[in-house]
């Protein structure tokens, strides 16, 4: 370097550090066999409470919700999509477990209501359905959520 | 807000993508760094060791799998100098003047 530097230098430089930045970002994602696993479960709850037996709904609400909460923490922060990298909490954003989180109970919410509304029309396996249509929601849903995350994080300026 | 500090060591193209690719992680296994940036293993190799000699860059080898794995990360100093030289050629682009926050 022979200590000057020009503007349009300057900003090549920062195009690197930019590219480096979006390649990182690349890698923010929650495993697809978690939202697969989630879908999943989520029908089998419903295909359990459609049963009628209320202690069989019990525990395999308990247990499903055992299982989330003991899977959720490692995968739902959207660090680790690979093995080869941790991504940074603030390049990905502090909130996407909170996200993830709470776009699950308020579809949780949306099982319970469609399923009221489906009783009430008369049909049968209400919570099933149910359950079915939130479950494509999660399969489908899921990924969507963590490409609008990496395009938020894109648009966020690098810490300086 | 950080200080402008224009950082030679740094500056260099392949290195400026390590640093930034390590500066948005944790710790990144060397084979990642590697393949995205289309290095040699002996490139590379040479660029974190000089990473690694002025404070920047930490190396672990851990072993999983039976397999050991190289990871790197940048450390507090490396922050910090990876932080004031993106400061310094974002001071530059500003219209600050060339060269005017070189700091080294």
């Amino acid at each position: 370097m022979d200590g000057e530097m020009t503007p349009a230098e300057a900003r090549a430089a920062l195009s690197i550090v930019e590219r480096s930045r979006l390649r990182v970002i690349e890698q923010i994602d929650v495993p697809g066999w978690y939202w697969w696993g989630l879908a999943l479960g989520w029908v089998g709850l419903g295909v359990i409470t459609d049963l009628g037996h209320p202690w069989a709904t019990a525990a395999a609400t308990l247990t499903f919700g055992t299982v989330h909460a003991a899977i959720a923490p490692r995968v739902i922060d959207g660090r680790h999509r690979s093995r080869q990298l941790s991504v940074r909490t603030d390049v990905v954003g502090r909130r996407l477990p909170q996200l993830v989180i709470g776009a699950l109970l308020v579809l949780a919410g949306v099982t319970v209501a469609a399923s009221l509304a489906l009783a009430a029309d008369g049909a049968g396996h209400p919570v099933t359905i149910a359950s079915i249509v939130v479950a494509v929601i999660i399969a489908l849903g899921g990924p969507q959520l963590l490409a609008a995350v990496r395009r938020r994080a894109a648009r966020a300026a690098p810490p300086a | 807000m950080t200080a402008a500090r224009f950082d030679e060591l740094i500056h260099p193209a392949t290195r400026l993508s390590i640093v930034a690719l390590l500066a948005a992680s944790d710790w990144v296994e060397f084979a990642f760094i590697r393949d995205q940036l289309a290095l040699s293993d002996s490139a590379l190799s040479k660029q974190l060791s000089t990473l690694d000699e002025a404070g920047y860059v930490r190396i672990e080898r851990p072993v999983s799998n039976h397999r050991r794995r190289v990871l790197a990360g940048l450390t507090p100093a490396g922050r910090a100098a990876f932080r004031g030289h993106v400061a310094a050629l974002q001071a530059i682009v500003a219209g600050a003047g060339p060269g005017a926050a070189h700091g080294s």
